[in-house]
């Protein structure tokens, strides 16, 4: 029996896409893991630690180490961003406290990105996913460039049976969510999402595969007021379509 | 939002003719860059994580090895400067200039000139300061700031440049690039020649040998060295390499992560001032070292941005800035920083003041590209979130001045709900129940512009039942958490060795370097001055080298005549072959070793050739001016087939690099890409370089 996860969901999907939360409990599930949601948490606090605002951050960054010091196995989190936080935000946010320190690492060393959870800790390729349509992939920038998560959700992607996978031009390139920074610098923002899209509709895929809620919003955000087709959805969902494919059955 | 700031964004993702200019920078750049990088002969990683060693251990040490820089430097003769400020720094400059009477002062690219504001002040002391870099020179023609630290007239096109030109230097209207950089050519030459002093930056400074280095493409970097009587550089005090080998290391990064170039056209080692018997180069040199703060940030969280080489590559990487280009980047009162970018957006709060310009931090989306194109590894998006949170004093009074209002409100309600979960579904539902009021019928939100979510995007409604929710009634907690389902999926290895592997360096190549003069050197060396756009000429010579030497001889004559050319500069005679200049001379061709600007061709000989990178090692001394490979339009170089090292780090060892006043390492003819990255030949160095290799019979 394998160990159980302990699933950080991200106050993100938590509140705008419970759908995607339940897709990664599915896939772990599926693949064997049982699935804990301390239900204490909230949010990491990265949107205060990226506003320059450390104190609030450090609060919510403290109630959330509080939350799963307290559990046991690996802490999963479908969010590039959310665990980029917790492996080199909690270290910037307590540096200089050595007990802190401690307990960041430990939490730390315990934290998976999903797919990298899925791909190197468990050492899963193929889930018997199957898609239909045409998908492409957006490396969002903390998944990429803070974890190096890149091989994984392409292993993943890779072995989904039916569709076919689309190269996203400039997939590398930020979308221009940015967390707050689409907030306060609307107009940059918008015109690197612009720049997204128009790469979307290059691609010719239907939908997006991303592995941040935070970038899907953003996409979808841009695709939606301009009354385009396509849609960003979480990896999680499509590696799940089939398993709901298969119970509906 | 209706700041300076916001207005410069607007206005620039509204111009047309920047975002072109723009696009065609990041595109351009990003392809150069890779391509050069996969010329390094080793893995990139591995050496940038080298000179990021080196570089903080430069900073960690920057007082022992400054001190020892400026003894060496003082020991060459050459007279050091301690500026603590700004102030300090241009009232040097200013009683420099005073001394000498100078009224002509010449510039190279220096951007610390621009961090001190010194034209300006320089202008209002009745001096005249011209810009020779043409990036600079357009901008300065057009009253303006550069707008990139290493491409300063980025954010124009041809046809703005054209205008310009048509309007102040009084030349047709013409977009073509060539005959624009002529013009530039023509007028700059009597700058040069008449300059009283000229002034430039320092790239490097060799704390072992108190070199000071300097890298430009066009050749103004040479020209403002070297003719005035009087140089002046300009030095930020963190830019030291310890020793020669570390500027080896520097060298192969800057121009490769600047332009994506192997090496610059021109790369200036400058050692002393003219010497006794030196026939050419500036009688007195000045060094003047910056501190501005930059002591301060050592000892802050913001230090990393020391290791900083100056390169551009994290603007030309940067989403941000390819949108809205360097004039945008402003503080709240309207003033320009010279430092644009991501490593501007943490340097011009330290330089300028973090309450006016700890904003341009917040203008990133924190997506990493700048770090990874930094050939230093600076963590960039580290540092910016450090002046978010108050700059080089961490001060969270000073980082919420720069958090608008609104968003610092909306994060302590954010904090206070999700910092307690019943808090936090309840708000969760307020969420919910609000969206639904805003839009009933609707699965998006359409939110104000002024909320900045609803400028450009929809926002799609929270769920009626969060996630925490539908867990807590156990509708999703699925009992397929079976171990039989493993079997399907067999577990191919454990995350601590992937994660270990991924990150562990690729071993560090540990050939040997061949030895001078080896064949495939030679060929290496002809194959990288062709791709350059210079040409390689074997000729036979008598074993001991000194001898006979009919092919050059004959060569060469037969070039000059072609070119119908009937005086050159050139080294003295016994810098060649014996009978390589009394041929000449039968043949009818005057020859002189002073500088004149009206001869069209130079002939030099070379203490060695780099065969990396095509490059021809000039040192300066007695019989060997500096300005018979800089002034004629023409270079002719004789070089010696077993004096052909393999790279850089070879060369800069040798004893005459450290002897000579002055060394600098040419490859190919000048260049510039200042107007839309338009590579054009021949700026204000040679248009034209010719290497005559001596081969041993």
């Amino acid at each position: 029996m394998a160990e159980t996860a302990q699933l950080l969901v991200t106050c993100i999907i938590d509140s705008l896409y419970p759908a995607t939360g339940e897709a990664v409990v599915q896939v772990l599930n599926k693949v064997g893991v049982p699935v804990a949601f301390p239900s204490n948490q909230t949010c990491c606090g990265q949107p205060a630690f990226n506003a320059g605002m450390r104190a609030q951050s450090r609060s919510m960054a403290e109630h959330t180490i509080r939350v799963f010091e307290n559990t046991e196995g690996s802490i999963v989190v479908p969010s590039g961003s959310c665990t980029a936080m917790i492996r080199y935000g909690y270290p910037e946010l307590f540096h200089g406290e050595p007990v802190w320190l401690q307990r960041v690492r430990t939490l730390s060393e315990r934290t998976f990105e999903f797919t990298e959870f899925l791909v190197d800790v468990l050492g899963v390729s193929d889930l018997g996913a199957h898609f239909p349509d045409s998908c492409t992939y957006h490396a969002s920038c903390h998944l990429l460039r803070d974890l190096g998560v890149s091989r994984q959700p392409h292993i993943l992607l890779e072995a989904v049976h039916g569709g076919q996978f689309a190269e996203l031009p400039h997939s590398e390139e930020c979308c221009g969510f940015g967390g707050l920074f689409s907030v306060e610098h609307p107009e940059i923002s918008g015109a690197m999402l612009e720049r997204k899209i128009a790469n979307i509709e290059a691609s010719r895929a239907n939908l997006v595969i991303s592995c941040d809620a935070g970038c899907i919003t953003n996409i979808n955000g841009g695709l939606h007021r301009l009354g385009k087709p396509q849609r960003a959805v979480h990896i999680a969902e499509l590696l799940a379509e089939s398993i709901r494919d298969k119970s509906d059955d | 939002m209706s700041d300076q700031f916001h207005k410069n964004i607007r206005s620039a993702l509204d111009n047309p003719s920047l975002q072109a200019a723009l696009d065609a920078n990041a595109i351009r750049r990003l392809n150069a860059n890779q391509q050069a990088f996969a010329s390094l002969g080793e893995d990139l990683q591995v050496v940038r994580q080298r000179a990021h060693e080196r570089r903080v251990r430069t900073i960690e040490n920057l007082d022992f090895f400054l001190e020892q820089f400026i003894t060496q430097v003082k020991d060459n003769g050459i007279i050091v400067h301690r500026a603590r400020d700004a102030q300090q720094a241009v009232q040097i400059v200013l009683e420099i200039a005073q001394d000498n009477q100078a009224k002509l002062i010449a510039k190279s690219k220096t951007m610390v000139s621009e961090e001190i504001g010194l034209n300006h002040i320089l202008e209002a002391a009745g001096l005249r300061v011209v810009e020779t870099d043409l990036g600079e020179y357009i901008v300065q023609l057009r009253g303006e700031r550069p707008s990139h630290i290493i491409t300063p007239a980025v954010h124009l096109r041809r046809a703005e440049v054209g205008q310009t030109f048509h309007e102040k230097l009084n030349i047709p209207y013409t977009q073509d690039v060539p005959t624009l950089t002529a013009a530039a050519r023509r007028v700059l030459r009597e700058t040069f020649l008449t300059a009283d002093i000229g002034i430039s930056g320092v790239n490097f400074g060799v704390v072992e040998s108190g070199t000071l280095c300097l890298v430009t493409n066009e050749g103004n970097g040479r020209m403002v060295t070297t003719l005035p009587e009087v140089h002046i550089a300009l030095m930020g005090i963190e830019r030291l390499v310890p020793t020669l080998d570390d500027l080896a290391l520097m060298l192969a990064l800057l121009p490769r992560a600047a332009t994506g170039q192997k090496i610059t056209v021109y790369t200036s080692l400058i050692n002393s001032p003219r010497r006794a018997n030196d026939p050419d180069g500036a009688n007195q040199r000045h060094l003047v070292l910056v501190d501005n703060g930059r002591n301060r940030m050592r000892e802050s969280p913001l230090a990393e941005a020391l290791l900083c080489i100056r390169c551009g590559a994290c603007l030309n990487a940067c989403p941000v800035f390819r949108e809205i280009g360097g004039h945008a980047y402003v503080s709240k009162a309207g003033e320009g920083s010279p430092y644009p970018g991501p490593i501007g957006s943490i340097v011009s709060p330290v330089f300028f003041g973090q309450s006016e310009f700890g904003q341009l931090a917040r203008a990133s989306s924190l997506c990493g590209a700048c770090k990874q194109a930094c050939p230093v590894d600076i963590d960039l998006p580290k540092l910016l979130l450090r002046v978010r949170a108050g700059g080089v004093e961490m001060d969270p009074s000073q980082a919420l001045k720069n958090v608008p209002g609104g968003v610092a409100w909306g994060l302590r309600l954010f904090t206070w709900l999700a910092t307690n979960p019943g808090r936090f579904a309840l708000a969760e539902k307020a969420g919910y129940i609000f969206s639904r009021i805003f839009a009933p019928f609707s699965r998006w939100l359409r939110l104000p512009s002024f909320t900045g979510w609803g400028y450009s995007k929809d926002m799609p409604s929270p769920a009626g039942r969060p996630f925490r929710e539908r867990w807590s009634t156990g509708e999703n907690r699925s009992s397929m958490a079976l171990s039989t389902f493993r079997k399907e999926f067999p577990i191919q290895g454990r995350s601590s060795e992937t994660i270990q592997e991924k990150s562990k360096p690729p071993e560090r190549s540990t050939q040997e370097p061949r030895p001078p003069g080896d064949k495939d050197l030679v060929k290496r060396f002809s194959k990288e001055l062709i791709t350059l756009g210079g040409t390689f000429t074997y000729c036979q010579i008598d074993e001991d080298g000194k001898g006979s030497s009919e092919d050059l001889v004959r060569y060469i004559r037969e070039f000059l005549q072609d070119r119908e050319v009937a005086e050159i500069q050139a080294w003295d005679w016994n810098q060649f072959p014996d009978d390589l200049l009394p041929g000449l001379q039968a043949a009818g061709i005057h020859v002189v070793n002073q500088p004149d600007s009206e001869i069209k061709i130079g002939l030099t000989g070379a203490l060695a050739g780099i065969a990396e990178t095509g490059s021809l090692v000039l040192p300066s001394g007695p019989g060997r001016p500096l300005t018979a490979s800089l002034l004629p339009e023409i270079h002719l170089a004789v070089l010696r087939a077993d004096t052909i090292y393999e790279n850089l780090a070879q060369v800069l060892n040798l004893p005459d690099i450290k002897e000579s006043a002055a060394v600098v390492l040419v490859s190919g003819p000048s260049r510039t890409g200042d107007i839309e990255m338009t590579h054009t030949i021949g700026v204000h160095g040679p248009v034209e370089v010719h290497v005559f290799c001596l081969i041993a019979e």
